[in-house]
């Protein structure tokens, strides 16, 4: 394909601007602020339309920054190509609520249809990302803090690793491990929800297991009771005992304390009578002790807090009632139990967690095959990468390199390049060898990306060559591409693209000669 | 002779019926059950047949009570029961000991028994079950004894796990009519003659549809039933086909306008399916504000055309990844692997 002209009607600050070019180097110079990089935009919003960006996106994007300023409601232009020996006319109008391509074929005035992707067709598989990545050439620009060489390796990376194009790979890994973990998120949320569920059915169960247990032991003092109901009788003869000897520890207690008193008021008292008064205090207070302990003693086993008294008989037969009522409770908990613990036994996962562990394991299939599909794509490619790069390379280095080899060693991907005798990591070549190889990269890339020549388009990307390695590279542009426009402030590429067409014209004169 | 032929009331579940009728749910099964105990009462029917699973679980005595307490209500109607595989007869149920109304006619023998009824010439048959599986196809040899004009069958099972049987061996057992019960969903097996009445209420969020329980009248030989619908909300699945200009807040005024049409009182089941635009997320969580959901899935793909990708993208990455993928179904762990890579490839080409 070879552009033949270029109207900007307005886009950006450029406005009614005709451009006409020609096949070979075409050399587009002006001051800064001349709108060269405005115009590069142009050929591209020309061929691949101007999509508006969303939402906050959308305040830095290619629209927003050439919106002409004056005169909005025209934003457009113009661009004339030949493609497959055939002529065409692209119009386009960007404006807001109008938005219009035109394309029409000048030879037949065939008019095609950009929507339906007519233009895609005659663009042959060369899209917007793969423009970007191959023969739309900027200056390689490195994040702030890394070197030059380390960008043009991630660059590389991508090429050699994945085949190239517009795809990001590590970047889709990444948008597919950040879903992953969303999800993986929400399948623990949903587990720690069905396990507080068990946990409270557990926690149920608990009660009533430990009610069950009480039940039981209640069951069992009755039981051995109704089976020896002397035994509570006794106890309430154990009882009457005990209050029997209370009273009377109290009396003793109350005769000692009496003798104390009189022996106190008369004075003369007699040993003896002390003694005794001694004796009588102290056994009335064994007694009033032991009979307090018969008293409490009761108490644990009777469990009932009244009781008639009755016959062996009378208590035989209520404490029978009593037992049928606990059966009946303890069944009923029993059966209570064994509910909860149906309910807990059908628990199992929601549907909504199995849905959630489909899209995990979706998600890392995903992942896994991503991996795969960039290998399968990368394969090959190193190799015709390779070797088209070195022939770039050797040939705008005037054969002073003879190979560059990229590879991933330890997890870094590398580029290093052979002069014949060493080989030279790309980290300590200067930045004009770097953006060489940067160069020399993305040429290899539409090469073997590229299924139709396409111009070239190279904005600002000499500034760092001497003299010879630009003539160096302008002889190989014109050699091998068909178009080149190339964009610069310097006027230095004119004046050697003067000599070199001299010097062809000079040597094609000798070939027709 | 009439009936009314009941099944799978399952009295005492709690079935999830979504954020606005969950908690009152398990009174409403109650109630339901309550109104066709009315029913029976308002129409003095003679029968009122219970085909298993009265109880959800083991019934608790005080739950017996209540439904004893009803039965004793009916000054008419004499109701026969059995158990199923919900509230079967195990080594502590409360039905063992229960001590039932006069006319309640409990069939919880393991083997086949049956009630008779001689003022009605009829003789209801039916068996328990005692554990919560049975594999033996005990009605397939079942057959009408002939005791009394009408004979009648209360059957519960049909699957594999709970009695299976075949059709066509009831169909000549000689029964006047089986009453079966189960199947949550109501069928009828023959005409007239064999039938689920399905769930009293639904109980789980697949009881999908209408539920209800069977009329019917017997005159000699001659029986005419008709279904009766009664239960108080119904599940519904809703299948939502989302386009390309669909975003979270369409679809959820398109639920809202849905829910409004199929009535509030019911349970949802939101579905979404179809292709959606790939640049459009769909939030479900904001899409459930309105109406008893009990919740809405996400089944949209993203609108890619992949075959049309696979072809122009071959030998690029993105071709080499749906080349990976081909032939496989659109429901598939595969298919949602396609789309999700695909769309994060395109999606971090933007960036």
């Amino acid at each position: 394909m070879i552009i033949t002209e270029l109207y900007v009607r307005n886009f950006g600050k450029l406005s009614d601007r005709h451009f006409y070019l020609e096949n070979g180097v075409q050399i587009i110079s002006g001051d800064n602020e001349f709108g060269k990089t405005t115009l590069h935009a142009f050929i591209r919003a020309m061929l691949f339309g101007l999509e508006r960006g969303r939402g906050r996106a959308a305040a830095g994007d290619d629209f927003i920054r050439y919106e002409p300023w004056e005169n909005p409601g025209i934003y457009g232009g113009m661009m004339r190509f030949v493609c497959g020996g055939r002529r065409f006319r692209l119009e386009r109008d960007f404006a807001r609520g109008v938005k219009r391509a035109s394309l029409v074929c000048e030879d037949d005035g065939e008019e095609l249809s950009v929507e339906d992707g007519d233009l895609e067709v005659l663009l042959g598989g060369l899209t917007s990302g793969i423009f970007d990545s191959t023969v739309s050439v900027g200056q390689l620009k490195a994040e702030p803090g890394r070197l030059l060489s380390d960008a043009l390796a991630d660059y590389a990376a991508n090429y050699y690793e994945t085949g190239g194009g517009e795809y990001n790979v590590s970047g889709a890994l990444n948008i597919l491990n950040e879903k992953r973990r969303a999800a993986d998120r929400e399948l623990r949320a949903e587990a720690d929800a069905e396990e507080a569920k068990r946990r409270r059915l557990q926690q149920e169960m608990g009660y009533l297991n430990e009610d069950m247990r009480r039940l039981k032991a209640e069951y069992a003092e009755k039981s051995s009771l109704s089976e020896n109901p002397d035994e509570a009788a006794d106890l309430r003869c154990v009882k009457r005992t005990g209050t029997v000897l209370m009273l009377l520890g109290l009396a003793a207690i109350a005769a000692g304390i009496g003798t104390a008193a009189y022996l106190f008021m008369v004075q003369n008292a007699a040993a003896a009578a002390l003694a005794a008064g001694t004796v009588i205090f102290a056994a009335g207070a064994v007694l009033f002790c032991l009979g307090i302990r018969n008293r409490k003693r009761r108490r644990p086993c009777g469990g009932g807090r009244r009781r008639p008294d009755g016959t062996p008989a009378d208590i035989r037969s209520r404490l029978a009632g009593e037992m049928t009522y606990i059966r009946g409770e303890l069944c009923e908990k029993k059966l209570r139990y064994e509910n909860l613990q149906e309910q807990y036994d059908e628990t199992g996962k929601s549907e909504c967690r199995m849905r959630l562990e489909e899209k995990c394991r979706a998600l890392e299939m995903a992942a896994e095959r991503l991996q795969k599909a960039a290998q399968a794509a990368g394969e090959g490619m190193e190799r015709r990468l390779s070797g088209r790069m070195s022939g770039i390379f050797a040939s705008l280095t005037g054969g002073r390199y003879r190979s560059v080899e990229a590879g991933r060693t330890k997890g870094n991907f590398r580029i290093t390049v052979w002069d014949g005798a060493r080989r030279i990591p790309a980290s300590v070549l200067s930045r004009g060898t770097v953006e060489q190889l940067y160069f020399s990269l993305r040429m290899a890339a539409a090469d073997v990306l590229l299924e139709e020549p396409f111009p070239v388009i190279l904005d600002d990307v000499f500034a760092f060559y001497d003299d010879k390695r630009l003539e160096s590279v302008l002889q190989w542009l014109s050699r091998e591409k068909e178009q080149v426009i190339l964009l610069t402030c310097h006027n230095r590429e004119e004046r050697i693209l003067k000599n070199l067409v001299r010097e062809r014209r000079v040597s094609d004169e000798d070939k027709f000669a | 002779m009439r009936f009314i032929h009941v099944a799978d009331v399952h009295l005492g579940a709690r079935p999830d019926a979504g954020p606005l009728y969950s908690e009152e749910r398990p009174r409403e099964l109650w109630e339901t059950f309550e109104h066709v105990i009315r029913t029976c009462e308002k129409e003095q029917t003679d029968l009122l047949l219970i085909a298993g699973d009265l109880f959800h679980r083991q019934p608790l005595i005080r739950e017996l009570k209540e439904a004893d307490y009803l039965f004793s209500e009916l000054t008419h109607t004499k109701v026969v029961l059995i158990a199923g595989n919900h509230d079967y007869i195990g080594t502590n149920s409360n039905y063992r000991t229960f001590q039932w109304s006069e006319n309640v006619y409990p069939l919880f023998g393991e083997t086949m028994q049956y009630a008779d009824f001689p003022e009605l010439d009829t003789a209801v048959y039916g068996l328990s079950y005692h554990s919560r599986e049975i594999r033996d196809p005990f009605y397939d040899e079942v057959k009408a004894a002939g005791v009394r004009g009408c004979e009648i069958l209360l059957a519960h099972g049909g699957d594999d796990r709970h009695i299976p049987f075949d059709r066509r061996k009831l169909e000549q057992s000689g029964f006047d009519y089986i009453a079966l019960g189960h199947i949550h969903k109501p069928a009828v097996l023959k005409k007239d003659r064999i039938i689920y009445a399905g769930a009293l209420e639904p109980t789980d969020i697949n009881d999908t549809g209408e539920h209800g329980y069977v009329k019917g009248e017997v005159n000699g030989h001659e029986v005419h039933t008709r279904w009766v619908p009664c239960a108080s909300r119904t599940y519904i699945h809703l299948s939502a086909e989302v386009c390309r200009d669909d975003t979270t807040g369409s679809i959820a005024k398109k639920i809202g306008q849905w829910i409004c049409e199929n009535g509030t009182e019911n349970i949802y089941r939101i579905e979404l399916r179809g292709k959606r635009d790939p640049d459009v997320l769909l939030d479900t969580s904001r899409m459930a504000e309105e109406g008893n959901i009990l919740e809405i899935t996400d089944r949209t793909s993203p609108a890619y055309d992949f075959e049309k990708l696979y072809a122009e993208h071959k030998d690029s990455i993105l071709g080499k990844y749906i080349g990976q993928f081909r032939e496989c179904r659109e429901d598939s762990v595969e298919y949602q692997a396609l789309c999700e890579g695909v769309e994060a490839l395109i999606g971090s080409m933007r960036k």
